[in-house]
């Protein structure tokens, strides 16, 4: 349009207005998260130091089934390190992470579809494409912030229980496990922007962050799932420790694969009908 | 009168600032737009023209089509066949510009329930880079809406009311509006539809979709009328009206003579007794009224036949030149297909 015509009061709607909405819609919810997630890592800190060069707990682990050690990556609990790898970011945290990161990627566009308020939203003039953009974009900083909470509360209370880990290793093991949560949350996103179908979305995406932690935990054990191991995304991220190992450039294959199912789920949105069945 | 007043006035200060592009050319063009469901139902081959300054009527009843054709306008939905133009721009490579220019209604309307209204209108006013916190303060005071109750706290009417205002806020060269006053009282439906007016008055333009003829009568100079996803019918009001059929009932106090009505031209059906008649009255009702006066009334009845009685007396008057008047001896059969 010339810049020029009179219908300069309604030119295009200020940017990020989409982007501050779903954040500030979504400030209950992540505040939630991510004071209990605090409490969770509270707790297993004050438990620490009882745990912290005890030989004979080190022994007792050492006696659990190789499966069992493997899947829930029990190892050397007695040492800072080790200690939170198995209680934190072996499993529990990345897990809950990635819940909220499919939940919220799942609701993105399909939650407004099937609340019918995609009408009032797509018929401004804003292309779905800025839409999915500043919204998913609103989901990365949900998800990273509530997961910088596996790094603020250990690095808070080191001081007082010797956890003996380093800054670099502690963000860096954060940061990949916020990856990975932004991963699960696009491919729901990719499945709910071309289906509209926020149920579906949920299944699938959780199905598969199952099946690929399994496949990068048992891999270890079990010679067969060795060769798939690396299209596990959880082993890319996390499965060669960062808290031990430091960061490693694996990281970027899940980078790569999140930024391939981001631009999938907006081409795919982009032809689809809203809102119908 | 003030507030309204004030509404319109400010609908109608916009005159100067439209200026349709090639003088004539439509504002919305639909040729042959077919869109199914994969779960059935759909629109065929609508063929639309709306013209700059009117208000354009879509009437039809329940699962008509008027919806789909409407998202189609938006480009919420994309057709299977046929050419869409608004302003002479295509709603889907041209999405955003014509958008821009468009003030839209949803029919199935849902709103952030967690907003305030105020915060709710803001927040689309932002997403179209316009109009500000004062233009929606004096509308929602014309309107008589509390920008600071939680939409979810609202009743059904006060939402459709935001919703209403969130379409014509900003001055939009085109509404779209689905239902616009469902669910809206008697009071403040006559204000949506003067303001309509207005910004028909304005050079604008308004479509909007109906159950009601009356409602349609009252605010639109066009209608078309849609049923089973076709369209049937496109008409001028005024044509409509000539052709529309009124029931009527009379009751009277003193003994009444059927002549009084059976010479009357355009009644048709008529059942009378000592005291009372009922009959089918088609054309302008001043004539009626003028006999009517003559007679000592007991009790008066005028009432407008329903829609499916229109849609008929149309066809009736397009398979013959008879009166409209036998469309509603065949409404009964016809209507249960
Ligand atoms: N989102 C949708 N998904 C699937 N089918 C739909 C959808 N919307 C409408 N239909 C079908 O398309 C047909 C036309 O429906 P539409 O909603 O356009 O009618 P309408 O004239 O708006 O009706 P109403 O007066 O009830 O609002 C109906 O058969 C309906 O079942
Ligand atoms: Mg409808």
């Amino acid at each position: 349009m010339a810049s020029g015509s009179p219908h300069r009061a309604l030119r295009a709607g200020r940017g990020g207005t989409v982007f501050r909405r779903a954040l500030s819609e979504h400030r209950l919810v992540l505040g939630g998260w991510f004071a209990g997630l605090g409490l969770y890592c509270a707790a297993m800190l004050a438990v620490f130091p009882t745990i912290h060069g005890n030989r004979a707990f080190a022994k007792l682990v050492e006696s659990y089934p190789d499966a069992f050690r493997s899947m829930f990556a029990v190892a050397d609990f007695t040492t800072g390190p080790g200690y939170l790898r198995g209680e934190i970011f072996s499993l529990m945290g990345p897990i809950l992470v990635v819940l909220l990161a499919l939940l919220w990627g799942s609701d993105l566009t399909a939650g407004e579809e099937e609340r019918h308020t995609i009408d009032l939203l797509l018929a401004n003039p804003v292309s779905r494409r800025r839409v999915v953009g500043e919204k998913w974009a609103a989901m990365a900083v949900g998800v990273t912030a509530v997961t910088s909470v596996f790094a603020i509360v250990p690095l808070a209370g080191n001081p007082i229980v010797h956890l003996g880990v380093g800054v670099a290793r502690l963000l860096g093991v954060v940061v990949a496990t916020a990856f990975t949560a932004l991963l699960f949350g696009t491919l729901a996103l990719a499945v709910a922007a071309a289906t509209g179908r926020r149920g579906l979305a949920r299944g699938v995406a959780a199905a598969l962050a199952v099946a690929s932690y399994l496949v990068s935990s048992l891999a270890d054990l079990v010679s067969f799932l060795r060769p798939v191991r690396p299209l596990s995304p959880w082993y890319q991220a996390i499965g060669v420790d960062p808290l031990t190992h430091g960061f490693s450039w694996r990281l970027l294959i899940v980078v790569g694969l999140t930024a391939v199912l981001v631009a999938v789920s907006l081409a795919t949105f982009e032809r689809r009908d809203l809102a119908v069945s | 009168m003030s507030p309204v007043g004030t509404a319109l006035a400010g609908q109608r200060e916009a005159r100067a600032r439209f200026t349709p592009g090639a003088p004539g050319a439509p504002v919305i063009a639909l040729r042959n737009v077919t869109k199914h469901y994969r779960s059935g139902g759909g629109i065929d081959d609508v063929t639309l023209e709306v013209h700059p300054g009117e208000v354009f009527g879509f009437l039809g009843p329940n699962g008509a089509g008027k919806t789909t054709t409407i998202r189609l306008l938006v480009d919420l939905i994309r057709p299977d066949r046929g050419e869409l133009s608004i302003f002479g721009l295509d709603p889907r490579r041209d999405g955003i510009a014509v958008r821009r220019r468009i003030g839209y209604l949803p029919g199935d309307l849902v709103l952030y329930e967690k907003m305030t209204a105020g915060e709710l209108l803001l927040h689309f006013a932002r997403l179209r880079g316009g109009p500000g916190s004062p233009e929606i303060e004096a509308l929602a005071e014309q309107f008589a809406l509390d920008l600071r109750t939680p939409i979810a706290a609202l009743s059904k009417g006060n939402k459709q009311k935001v919703g209403f205002l969130q379409a014509v806020m900003g001055t939009p060269e085109l509404l779209v509006l689905d239902e616009p006053t469902t669910g809206l009282d008697p009071l403040v439906q006559h204000q949506a539809h003067e303001l309509l007016r207005a910004v028909a008055g304005s050079g604008r333009t308004v479509f909007l979709s109906s159950h009601f003829l009356s409602e349609v009568q009252q605010v639109a100079d066009r209608v078309a009328m849609i049923k089973a996803g076709r369209v049937v019918a496109v008409e001028s009001v005024a044509g409509l009206r000539s052709r529309s059929v009124h029931l009527v009932d009379v009751r009277t106090v003193e003994r009444l003579e059927p002549e009084a009505f059976s010479r009357l031209p355009g009644v048709g059906a008529l059942q009378a007794t000592d005291f009372s008649a009922h009959f089918e009255f088609a054309g302008p009702l001043d004539p009626l009224v003028r006999e009517l006066s003559r007679l000592a009334l007991a009790d008066l009845s005028i009432r407008e036949p329903d829609l499916e009685d229109v849609f008929l007396s149309y066809y009736d008057g397009h398979d013959d030149t008879a009166a409209p008047s036998p469309a509603l001896g065949r409404a009964g059969s016809d209507g249960e297909r």
